[in-house]
């Protein structure tokens, strides 16, 4: 927070996009928050893309529509983009640059953070380990999440990810400790209705309290949508490292933020990379996503799950390819399972979490856990084979432990992966489905367990 | 046929449908033992479905009651905070939009036109002040060469503000955009008076 006010400049030589080029500048620097003012007094923020010869590039966050040379003042206000943080920050609804959206006033706050955060010291960080439980079976038994992960979910135009988001918004707990636990929830470039989704739906499960919103929607200007994510974690890394809290991060959707990242990169003239991406859409995606973690000495933990929905299904598209460079496995939405009425429609054979192994077994959900979950996921798999199969010869054609597989996917897609929106199911629960399915086979073909968990938990004949 | 081969063939038949429904009638009557039994369990099964879906509807309830009741009492806490806050703020300005324009305020004119000279990199500047402070900005003037006030008046509280002479740069140095400025860490400030600590 400083306390002198910047020099204003009325000299604009260009306007470009979302650019604004001032002249005659002395003394900027780069990141430096910019306030630009209308012919009308309207004002709004930006900050310093470059700086030298005199001229500094201001990017303009609320957008340069009505703005004109002659009239338009720049102001730099010496001091980077700051979010204002708080414990009070908790149970608020905030727009995409971090203001209030609610009607309340700003937050009092405690501390004023630069939004681009600190990076993490790698030595500082400490391993993750510790389980979270999001109450959908698919992700917490086969795909597990652990505090300090970044685990991203693949999507597609039109799924139903966002349903998804929100249910893990409002069910996400860490198990077995009474560590407070908090969510932030960034929405980037989502439609007012899928907003105010989120809203309500946190609002009306008791939820909001230990949530804070970030809502930039459709509508609003798509430059904000650089800020909106940074905003978000500048005020999770408070609450994690500050106060303590285990804190999940939930970030939609990252394509649109690409988006606004190549709108910029266009009007800067920059040489394109793949698919008009500037080329450092890896470096930038990687300041954002490597904010997760735990610190050594530290109570609290960043885990964040960034949704991105893939243009035309496309897995090698730069966005979907560059995050899983940088996240700790995925979680894929397929579009047949949905189209099938499956909810939530995840392909675990395309999924996985990297840090699975680390935050399952005795001590954290139980020992069986690694041993059921692999043996699922083969089963799973076979009965794909099976069923592709019977497509061809036709189910009469199948033997005996053919169709047992076949069962097996289907118990598995109907028990198991489908799941009400509201449906908020325990570890044991869903450890419970799991053996179930597991007891579909004769017990010769259980190859991934040990002896002893099939006799304690094996329901079959 | 005799008729005593025909009664025996009549009472063989009878006594075989005698046995059939009697052994039908055991069976059903095992059989109802047996789905009696199973749906005992079937029901001890349903009825803790049932209880613990119960419990779960129960604690979802209660989460949602307390959680929005906790909101809506800390945003009614908010508000008056705010209003609490405002209240300070426009009794602070008052004060000191009346207060004398002394020596100590001649001073403080001298030490924003030197803030505000030093910011801009130059003296040749044009300064704007309201029509209360003209005087002491006009008399403080004489310490900046190649400064001039101007002839129009701006409305603030107080305080300066200076632009090149070329028009190309301005600096906001008046008590208003200081206030402005510093709100924020005011408004913290004012908040911890009423006890509301972070």
């Amino acid at each position: 927070m400083t306390t002198e006010g910047g020099v204003q400049y009325s000299k604009i030589a260009e306007i470009k996009g979302p650019l604004v080029v001032v002249d005659d500048v002395d003394n900027a620097a780069f990141d430096e928050l910019v306030e630009v003012e209308t012919n009308e007094g309207e004002r709004r923020l930006g900050k310093v893309l470059e700086v030298g010869n005199g001229k500094a590039i201001v990017q303009v966050f609320e957008g340069t529509t009505g703005l004109s040379i002659s009239g338009t003042n720049a102001k730099f206000v010496g001091k980077v983009m700051e979010m204002p943080v708080s414990k009070e920050v908790l149970g608020r609804v905030f727009d995409g640059l971090g203001r209030p959206k609610d009607g309340l006033p700003d937050p009092i706050a405690d501390q004023f953070i630069d939004i681009n955060g600190e990076p993490m010291n790698p030595e500082q960080r400490e391993y993750p380990k510790d389980f979270i439980q999001t109450g959908v079976s698919v992700i917490d038994g086969l795909i597990t999440l652990v505090r300090g992960q970044k685990l991203p979910i693949f999507s597609g135009s039109g799924m139903s990810h966002n349903l998804l988001a929100a249910q893990i918004a409002r069910q996400a707990s860490v198990v077995g400790t009474n560590d407070d636990f908090a969510v932030v929830f960034a929405a980037i470039g989502v439609q007012y209705s899928e907003a105010e989704y989120f809203r309500k739906s946190l609002e009306e499960s008791g939820a909001l309290k230990r949530s804070v919103l970030f809502l930039n929607t459709a509508d609003d200007p798509a430059i904000e949508r650089i800020i909106t994510p940074r905003v978000a974690l500048t005020v999770a890394e408070y609450l994690a490292f500050e106060l303590g809290m285990h804190v999940l991060v939930i970030l939609t959707d990252m394509t649109n933020y690409a988006e606004a990242l190549r709108e910029i990169s266009a009007a800067r003239e920059e040489v394109p990379g793949r698919k008009g991406y500037p080329g450092y859409l890896y470096t930038d995606l990687s300041t954002l996503y490597e904010r997760a973690g735990k610190l050594n000495g530290k109570k609290g933990s960043v885990t964040q799950v960034p949704i991105l929905s893939m243009p035309s299904d496309d897995i090698t598209h730069p966005i979907p390819d560059l995050t899983g460079y940088i996240t700790e496995g995925q979680v894929v939405v397929g579009r047949d399972l949905f189209r099938q009425g499956v909810y939530p429609p995840i392909n675990i054979l395309m999924s996985l979490s990297r840090l699975m192994k680390d935050g399952i077994g005795e001590g954290s959900t139980r020992d069986d856990h690694a041993e059921v979950a692999n043996q699922v996921y083969d089963a799973y798999s076979r009965a794909q084979e099976v069923r592709a199969l019977a497509g061809i010869v036709g189910k009469a054609g199948l033997t005996e432990i053919d169709l047992k597989y076949m069962d097996v996917g289907d118990v598995f897609e109907k028990e198991f992966l489908s799941q009400a929106t509201d449906e908020n199911r325990t570890i044991e629960e869903t450890l419970a489905i799991l053996w179930k399915i597991v007891s579909k086979l004769p017990k010769n073909e259980i190859t991934k367990i040990k002896d002893k968990h099939v006799e304690k938990y094996y329901q079959g004949e | 046929m005799t008729n005593s081969s025909l009664e025996k063939t009549i009472d063989k038949i009878l006594d075989q449908t005698e046995q059939d429904i009697l052994s039908n009638l055991d069976g059903a009557l095992s059989d109802s033992h047996q789905i009696l039994d199973n749906s005992v369990t079937k029901l001890e099964d349903e009825y803790d479905k049932i209880v613990a879906d119960g419990r779960k509807e129960a604690d979802k309830l209660e989460k949602q009651i307390v959680g929005s009741s906790d909101i809506e009492a800390r945003n009614k806490q908010l508000l008056a905070l705010e209003d609490a806050v405002d209240r300070v703020f426009t009794q602070a300005l008052e004060q000191i939009s009346n207060s004398d324009r002394n020596g100590d305020y001649a001073n403080l004119i001298k030490s924003l036109l030197d803030e505000s000279t030093k910011v801009l990199g130059t003296s040749e500047v044009i300064v704007f002040t309201n029509s209360k402070d003209r005087d002491v900005v006009q008399s403080t003037l004489g310490n900046f060469a190649g400064s001039e006030l101007s002839s129009e008046t701006i409305d603030c509280i107080g305080g300066v503000k200076i632009q090149s002479k070329d028009g190309a740069m301005k600096f906001d140095n008046t008590i208003d955009a200081k206030i402005d400025r510093l709100k924020p860490l005011i408004r913290k400030e004012i908040a911890s008076k009423f006890g509301v600590k972070e």
